[in-house]
């Protein structure tokens, strides 16, 4: 497996040499590049490390999202004409002791973990052992669900909490001031009609192998996530100032299926956030799915709510 | 033999990812640099689908496709920025 340790060192040098230069650049739009780069990057580490989990999420949040995130921001400042501001300057004084006791203490972590022993009933093994008693094929899922139920519901919380929060400090702001890219522009068009229902094909599908295989509702919610985004850069969906009954249905769906269905177990006499079979498992991921997408869509659009275009 | 086969074209494509750092380095407009991650974004979904083959893990393809999806966004997204030549 030599050829393997190659690629890993050269996977670990470039991540190294990149977050450096991220830091380090002086130039906004060539760092904010290299910074999704840095995401390709880490995706392509995580799916060598064998969690192909972990790369749906890194590729959709880390690379995608996060990367049109950035490229908004920019086209704000450089609409602004701020975009030509170069970053705070280094203190190398302050920088380079920094820098070096990180990496004393990355040493010191790494070096500890080696002469750390494999716990016999660690709860990863017993996820392993419990999994075919889920009726559930992906271990990351069952631990979702079923093992850490509440936690995960407890997530979804988290993300209602940060789309209030989002309304909250939005204000009377009026929407629609998001720089859209211009639907006469070649191809947009044709490529919007191509894309989007290609990700409603990724994110159904996502969903449903989640059960069994790698994937599942947060990756499958970041996809359609990519959906909502393509329909807000083109201006296919507008904001709008309020949100409908169905926009705040959707935006506690997840964390309304998923506590419902865990405290009707007591009712049944079961412990609570107990599944009571498979369909509620698929219910449990969609209603998520929903939440996520409309959530991270509306954070994305900075706005309360979206609707077609008003003629 | 194939893994051995698939493990160099593994570093090859990393090498080639490597490379087109250049560019971005060199620019000089925002569109070279972004041409620059769009190839970078083709480049790893090669680099996935050679491991998932390599390493047996079908989920890889998965990634891969999600790949191709989010390059258009970022495509999209970039569209319209005003370039450095021609600024407002």
């Amino acid at each position: 497996m030599t050829i393997g340790v190659l690629v890993d060192v050269l996977l670990a040098l470039s991540l190294v040499g990149l977050s450096l230069q991220v830091v380090t650049g002086r130039a906004l739009f060539r760092d904010l590049v290299l910074f999704i780069l840095f995401g390709l990057l880490i995706a392509l580490s995580w799916a060598r490390l064998g969690a192909p989990d972990v790369a749906l999420a890194e590729a959709a949040i880390g690379a995608g999202l996060t990367g049109a995130l950035m490229l908004m921001a920019y086209r704000r400042l450089a609409a602004g004409g701020a975009a030509d501001v170069s970053p705070a300057r280094r203190r190398p004084l302050l920088a380079l002791p920094v820098a070096a006791l990180a990496g004393i203490l990355v040493a010191i972590i790494g070096l500890s973990a080696q002469g750390v022993e494999r716990v016999p009933d660690a709860a990863g093994t017993l996820v392993l052992q419990e999994l075919s008693a889920t009726g559930l094929g992906n271990p990351i899922t069952g631990v979702l669900l079923v093992f850490r139920g509440l936690d995960t519901m407890l997530e979804m919380a988290v993300l209602l909490v940060a789309l209030l929060g989002a309304w909250a400090v939005l204000g009377a702001a009026h929407p629609g001031r998001l720089h859209q890219v211009d639907r006469e522009t070649p191809l947009v068009s044709a490529l919007l009609t191509t894309v989007a229902p290609v990700t409603l094909l990724i994110a159904t599908h996502l969903l449903l192998v989640g059960t069994d295989a790698p994937g599942g509702a947060f990756q499958a919610g970041a996809v359609l996530t990519g959906c909502g985004v393509l329909l807000v850069l083109t201006g296919t969906v507008r904001p709008r100032a309020a949100a409908g009954l169905l926009t705040k249905l959707l935006a506690i769906a997840g964390l309304a299926a998923f506590a419902l269905i865990g405290v009707s177990a007591l009712a049944l006499g079961r412990a609570p956030m107990t599944l009571p079979g498979m369909w509620a498992v698929y219910l449990i991921e969609t209603a998520m799915m929903l939440s996520i997408a409309l959530t991270m869509t509306l954070l994305f659009a900075r706005s309360r709510a979206l609707g077609p275009e008003q003629r | 033999m194939t893994g051995i086969v698939l493990g160099v074209a593994v570093v090859f494509l990393l090498l080639n990812l490597l490379a087109g750092l250049w560019r971005i380095g060199a620019g000089p407009t925002a569109a070279d640099r972004m041409l620059a991650v769009l190839l970078f974004g083709s480049t790893t979904v090669a680099v996935l689908l050679i491991m998932a083959e390599w390493q047996g893990d079908g989920a890889l393809r998965t990634v891969a496709l999600l790949f191709v999806m989010l390059a258009t966004i970022v495509t999209l997204a970039f569209v319209g920025t005003p370039s450095d030549r021609e600024r407002p």
